[in-house]
């Protein structure tokens, strides 16, 4: 049952910091520059730089490290898949050799570069989604999406579904947790058993979660109709989003390095 | 003595940047066939102590016994304890999930891998403490019925666990005058019929007082009173009104005529003691 609490993404910490106040677009459009420049990117040291960039931006939001790493655990496992594969399955120089195992330097070079592009990616997003609330992330993917408004992107109706399903993350949490107390003192077992009898003992909790998360969404639909919600169109915002000097800066400061940067290595 | 708790303190979310401690150094016995009731305001902590009654959650720090037994230690059987000690959640109605109500109320003796026979005297008993014709619901479906039904097929499915203890959180939450009193009279029925030992926890204390016989009042995860619930509106009704529950009417009634120098007794639960008691006071008996 811990481990439903200690999933920290998404979790919004607030802070008053240079990057929690910046605007949440630049803060998106950033966090897109540095992905697109990971994958441009082919040596060490280019690596290096924008892990440090990242690192940086860590400290000024003061953020917590610990929870940005805590992003990282749910994915050590795939950045150790993909190193280990690499070390193994790459052809080249052998550098050292255990049986018919032979690890390369040209599979050591492209598993540590893949495991860097993937750790660097993580912080970045992790970092995103610690340092912006819900609120304001999709209200700047509903202003961002806007833009493609003509060829018939629905930004309104995307931005709307991504605050419901973010909102509701911790309320169906907080429910399974509820349910699996719930079944456990009824005598269900969830710790011991097969892979499938693991997965048959998951009923008891899917099918209460699934029975009252569709009541729950009826009711959500009805309170919605009964304030007149009816879509994007026409509608204002509470909070306009605003860009000021810092958004202007810091956006082409990480635009400066992040070109630079995929250009140079 | 069946439950023995020791300075037992509880925090969620330890080391998290949310954390919150929730019970603050609480002891506590209960005794074989007890009924006790548990009220505190909205947030207490009384879902979080009751859930350390069956091990669901571990102290931060302190012990937990049950039947001599601690808890915390390595190796404890949990499922042996989480027997003996049948906890209905609030709202349990949200925790069906069967195609039928025989299987919703085999579920647990099923795990406990009874025989089929016995599984069936199992639900057939279960049913019958909670009132439910046994050939008119048991091919129904759970999610045919109506709240307060639903609500006895829960409880129905812990009975048939056939724990030594129940612990019931908010039993009477959501429903109609009747539904909750049929309930309470059933949980009153199956205390005294039974023997069973009861925990019964609310924060609507009306009814609970009446019920139970014995209270404990908790305040921000502290228990602050224990007693019979006489004693405890009789002496404690200011620091129930400061902790934020007040009293049940009749007695509040009872504090303030005593308020204005009529010296009655203030310990009633229930309209006909408050009835009987002012009419004893009277200099001149009314005719009926
Ligand atoms: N899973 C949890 N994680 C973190 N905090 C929690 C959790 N469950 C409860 N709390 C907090 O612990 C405190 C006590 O909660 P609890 O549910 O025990 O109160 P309660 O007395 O049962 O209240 P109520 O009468 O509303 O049911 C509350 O402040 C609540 O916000
Ligand atoms: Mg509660």
């Amino acid at each position: 049952m811990k481990i439903l609490r200690n999933i920290s993404f998404g979790q919004y910490i607030p802070r008053d910091s240079l990057i929690h106040n910046l605007d949440p677009r630049i803060k998106i459009l950033s966090c897109l520059a540095i992905i697109v420049s990971l994958f441009l990117i082919t040596k060490f040291s280019g690596y290096l730089i924008l892990g440090n960039f990242v690192l940086i931006s860590i400290i000024i939001s003061k953020v917590h490290p610990k929870f940005v790493f805590r992003g990282l655990r749910p994915i050590l496992f795939i950045i150790l898949f993909t190193l280990i594969i690499h070390l193994f399955m790459t052809e080249g120089k052998v550098i050292y050799q255990l049986g018919f195992l032979k690890i390369t330097q040209e599979g050591l070079i492209k598993g540590l570069l893949i495991s860097f592009r993937l750790f660097i990616l993580i912080l970045a997003t992790s970092l995103l989604t610690l340092a912006t609330s819900p609120i304001s992330l999709t209200d700047g993917i509903e202003r961002l999406l806007a833009i493609f408004k003509f060829i018939g992107v629905p930004a309104h109706e995307i931005a709307m579904m991504m605050t419901i399903a973010l909102r509701f993350i911790p309320t169906l949490l907080e429910e399974t947790e509820k349910i699996m107390k719930a079944q456990i003192s009824r005598g269900a077992d969830f710790e011991s058993g097969n892979i499938f009898n693991r997965a048959k003992n998951l009923i008891p909790i899917l099918i209460p979660l699934f029975v009252n998360a569709f009541r729950r969404a009826d009711e959500l639909a009805i309170a919605m109709e009964a304030k007149c919600y009816r879509g994007g169109e026409g509608r204002t915002h509470y909070r306009e989003l605003k860009i000021k000097k810092a958004d202007i800066l810091t956006f082409t400061f990480t635009v400066i390095v992040t070109v630079m940067v995929s250009i140079m290595f | 003595m069946f439950i023995h708790i020791e300075n037992m303190r509880f925090t969620y979310s330890l080391g998290m940047p949310f954390e919150t401690e929730v019970l603050k150094d609480i002891n506590l016995e209960i005794d074989k066939g007890e009924f006790v009731g548990l009220i505190g305001h909205t947030g207490c902590g009384k879902t979080t102590l009751i859930q350390h009654f069956n091990g669901l959650l571990t102290p931060t720090s302190g012990k937990i016994y049950v039947e001599g037994v601690d808890l915390n230690k390595k190796g404890v059987n949990l499922k042996l304890i989480r027997q003996k000690i049948g906890l209905v959640f609030q709202y349990p109605e949200n925790q069906l999930f069967e195609e039928t109500i025989y299987q919703e109320i085999a579920f647990g003796p099923k795990k406990l891998g009874l025989p089929e026979e016995k599984i069936e005297k199992r639900v057939r008993e279960a049913l019958k403490m909670v009132d439910l014709d046994y050939n008119f619901y048991v091919e129904r479906s759970p999610f045919s019925l109506s709240g307060g039904e639903m609500r006895r097929v829960a409880l129905a499915s812990i009975l048939s666990i056939r724990p030594k203890m129940l612990i019931l959180d908010e039993p009477t939450a959501n429903l109609d005058p009747q539904g909750r009193d049929n309930i309470l009279s059933e949980i009153k029925k199956i205390h005294y019929n039974f023997g069973m030992t009861v925990v019964l926890v609310s924060h609507n204390m009306e009814k609970v007082a009446e019920t139970v016989k014995r209270l404990l009042v908790m305040y921000r995860g502290e228990i602050i009173m224990d007693g019979t619930p006489q004693e405890i509106f009789e002496r404690h009704a200011n620091d129930l009104i400061k902790v934020g529950l007040g009293l049940p009417q009749v007695t509040e009634c009872m504090h303030k005529l005593k308020a204005k120098g009529k010296d009655v007794y203030t310990g009633v639960l229930t309209v006909d003691d408050a009835e009987r008691e002012v009419l004893k006071k009277m200099k001149k008996p009314l005719k009926r």
